[in-house]
């Protein structure tokens, strides 16, 4: 179990996790399709690029992202002895 | 591999993946089987009807074998679903019937355009994992109006909030049970009407005897059949196309083939205005845009509107959210959103590539491989009205032609020449992820009806066989409700979905945000919030619905949303703090160890009702 003291601690390590994982995800996602239409000149795969970042690219950062996180916040957890028994 | 670890899993079945083994070879038998049929020359009429019934059939089946008095199993499912089962449901239900029919014909019409709605169901669930679930789980209540009366103390903000998810949750309701109608209507040859009756019979057959446990698993089975349904002909069709069984990946080639047609036929290069938003709505259209080319329907500022509409209204979803709430424990929840994440992704992905390769086909009419000849695939997809041949003299165009944008996914089996068989298995998934979709909403506002409106308003908690009693009727009312409304109010799909997630996004997400990640919040700032953020997107909607805005009703949440923000925190600033129990709630509730805390209450509770018995 947790103690007092480190309530705290943890919940501002947990807090800095989330803006962590969540920031450059988001700033991806609003600012990648204002730059599509010049990606796309830009070929990959066969895939005009900038089609290819907003839908596969955003996905696999989304996947990332959430997988980062679950690693990162048990990491935390075990840290301050919030983890689940 | 952070997401295949299962180390901290309690009282999970270790014999579900045999189970689910056997369904899905059962549910493959059966389209083998009817393939063969159709070989022997069974009539199709025959053949479609044993598709849509024996796979329902499944699903029922499961549903009741999974009957319970238990209220933990009813309303949580006994807290003992695996990570991959959630996120496959959560994945499933958010997507839905609609999703599949709506999405794949916007993405066939608009192209890039349309991935502002994928784009958004992604980040939900990103968000979702991150910001909301975990600390749900450890609250462990079964409804979000549940969580609101223990954050905040109090029954009104109970009622209020339960009054204000309800309205999303019709919506989605009605969105599902008509998607799935509309495919169902071709496999059984009935009105689309009587085949929302039917689904709202067997949605009530399939959940009424288990609640979120039959939801869980019969959901399953559904989503499972659904994601055979999508994958495995467009796998089929990939092979034809790119001689590579993954369109996911291999569709650019072909994308890029139709973006030199698109250059020859010299279609439209438009932009649209920065707040446009005008993708393709139900009825008959011919393709006019090109492709990966952007802002031709959604505006570069709409865009990212929507793509944050949809997310908030994902991640705080009141028919998703009481899924993660039966998974064992906080870091199986985390776990259950990344699958959720990566298989709303192969979805969405699969979604593209069919309205890619139905370009190519329809683009192969029209360019020099097929000029003047209309295929067998068109004339009968025609027969059956979901395209229609505008004009045959002439040189023939892409203007020659309009669709269904609902019939998009389901041309794609009739133009890779498939046997019809194949066009009833697709016909099936989408009932399936109808029923996974209408089914999460169901369950979610009967219970929410039960606990949170019914029993909600009593001090003392009822008795256990009362609360199932309770639960099973309302389940029954919500289905009936939602029935009547996708029968005697239809609304294009789409749309409903569109309005549930911006209704949801300007009034729960904020409140829901800032009672897990700002303890100052209080009452009143919440109710001032979820009101606040629900009225004026609600006004803002009815106004652009008039016509009176220039605007689309998609984009209400741009004022809904920071209204709610406004209203909450100021209105918190200015009321006292919160109670000892509510702060109490949060610093529990923001910790993985330890007891769930509703299961301690209930524990607790137990316990006085038996020092009271032994008292007396």
């Amino acid at each position: 179990m947790i103690e007092w003291k480190e309530r705290k601690a943890y919940w501002f390590h947990t807090k800095w996790q989330m803006a962590a994982s969540l920031v450059p995800f988001l700033v991806v996602m609003l600012v990648l399709p204002f730059y599509a239409d010049k990606l796309n000149s830009n070929k990959f795969l066969g895939f005009p690029l900038g089609y290819l970042l907003v839908l596969h690219g955003i996905i696999l950062i989304g996947a990332v992202t959430v997988a980062g996180f679950i690693n990162q916040q048990d990491a935390i957890d075990h840290w301050h002895g919030a983890h689940e028994d | 591999m952070v997401l295949m670890s299962a180390a901290r899993t309690r009282v999970i079945n270790p014999r579900l993946g045999i189970y689910f083994g056997i369904f899905t070879s059962v549910l493959v038998a059966l389209a083998l089987v009817l393939m063969i049929l159709e070989q022997l020359g069974v009539a199709d009429g025959t053949l479609s009807v044993l598709m849509l019934f024996g796979s329902v059939m499944l699903y029922a089946s499961i549903g009741l074998f999974a009957f319970t008095r238990d209220p933990m199993d009813y309303f949580a499912a006994g807290r003992r679903v695996p990570a991959f089962y959630t996120g496959l449901g959560l994945s499933m239900s958010s997507i839905g019937a609609t999703g599949l029919l709506a999405l794949t014909g916007a993405l066939f019409f608009a192209g890039y355009d349309a991935l502002c709605l994928s784009v958004g169901f992604v980040a939900g669930f990103v968000v979702m994992a991150v910001m909301v679930a975990p600390f749900l789980r450890k609250a462990g209540m079964f409804t979000l109006p549940s969580y609101f009366f223990n954050r905040f103390e109090s029954r009104l903000m109970r009622l209020v909030s339960a009054a204000i998810v309800a309205v999303p949750m019709v919506l989605i309701l009605s969105a599902e049970i008509r998607a799935a109608a509309f495919a169902g209507s071709f496999l059984l040859g009935a009105s689309v009407e009587i085949m929302a009756a039917g689904m709202v019979f067997f949605l009530v057959a399939m959940l009424v005897a288990g609640g979120l446990r039959s939801l869980v698993w019969s959901g399953t089975g559904a989503s499972i059949a659904a994601l055979i349904a999508l994958l495995v002909p467009v796998a089929i069709v990939a092979v034809f196309l790119t001689n590579m069984p993954v369109p996911q990946l291999s569709h650019g080639p072909v994308l890029r083939a139709l973006g030199r047609s698109e250059t020859a036929m010299a279609m439209s290069r438009d932009t649209a205005d920065l707040l446009t938003f005008a993708l393709a709505g139900e009825s008959f259209q011919s393709v006019s845009q090109r492709f990966a080319m952007p802002n031709g329907s959604v505006g570069a500022l709409a865009f990212p509107i929507v793509s944050l509409t949809v997310m908030a209204g994902i991640a705080a979803a009141p028919w998703l959210l009481p899924r993660i709430t039966a998974t064992p424990s906080v870091y199986e929840t985390r776990k259950s959103l990344g699958w959720a994440t990566v298989l709303t992704g192969i979805v969405l992905m699969t979604l593209a590539s069919i309205a890619v390769f139905m370009r190519d086909y329809l683009f192969e009419i029209v360019t020099a491989a097929g000029r003047g000849q209309i295929p067998a695939w068109l004339q009968d997809l025609s027969a059956i009205e979901l395209a229609r041949i505008e004009s045959t003299s002439g040189a023939l165009s892409v203007s020659s032609f309009s669709f269904l944008r609902d019939g998009v996914i389901l041309g794609l089996p009739l133009a890779g020449g498939m046997p019809s068989v194949m066009l009833y298995v697709v016909m099936a998934g989408i009932v399936a992820a109808g029923m996974a979709g209408a089914g999460g909403c169901v369950v979610a506002l009967g219970n929410i009806l039960a606990e949170d409106v019914v029993d909600g308003l009593s001090s003392e908690p009822a008795p256990d066989h009362v609360r199932l009693a309770t639960a099973r009727v309302t389940l029954i009312l919500v289905a009936a409700i939602g029935g009547a409304f996708a029968i005697l109010a239809p609304t294009d799909p789409l749309r409903l979905i569109i309005w549930a997630l911006v209704l949801t996004a300007s009034s729960v997400f904020p409140v829901l945000i800032l009672s897990i990640w700002w303890k100052r919040i209080n009452v009143y700032g919440a109710m001032a919030g979820m009101l606040s953020g629900f009225g004026v997107a609600a006004l803002f909607m009815l106004v652009a619905e008039a016509g009176w805005l220039g605007l689309d009703s998609a984009l209400a949440a741009i004022f809904g949303a920071p209204a709610s923000v406004a209203a909450a925190m100021s209105v918190t600033v200015m009321t006292p703090l919160p109670g000892r129990d509510a702060l109490d709630l949060v610093s529990d509730m923001r910790i993985p160890n330890g007891e769930t805390v509703l299961d301690r209450e209930m524990r607790l509770q137990r316990q006085r009702l038996r020092q009271r018995g032994g008292l007396a």
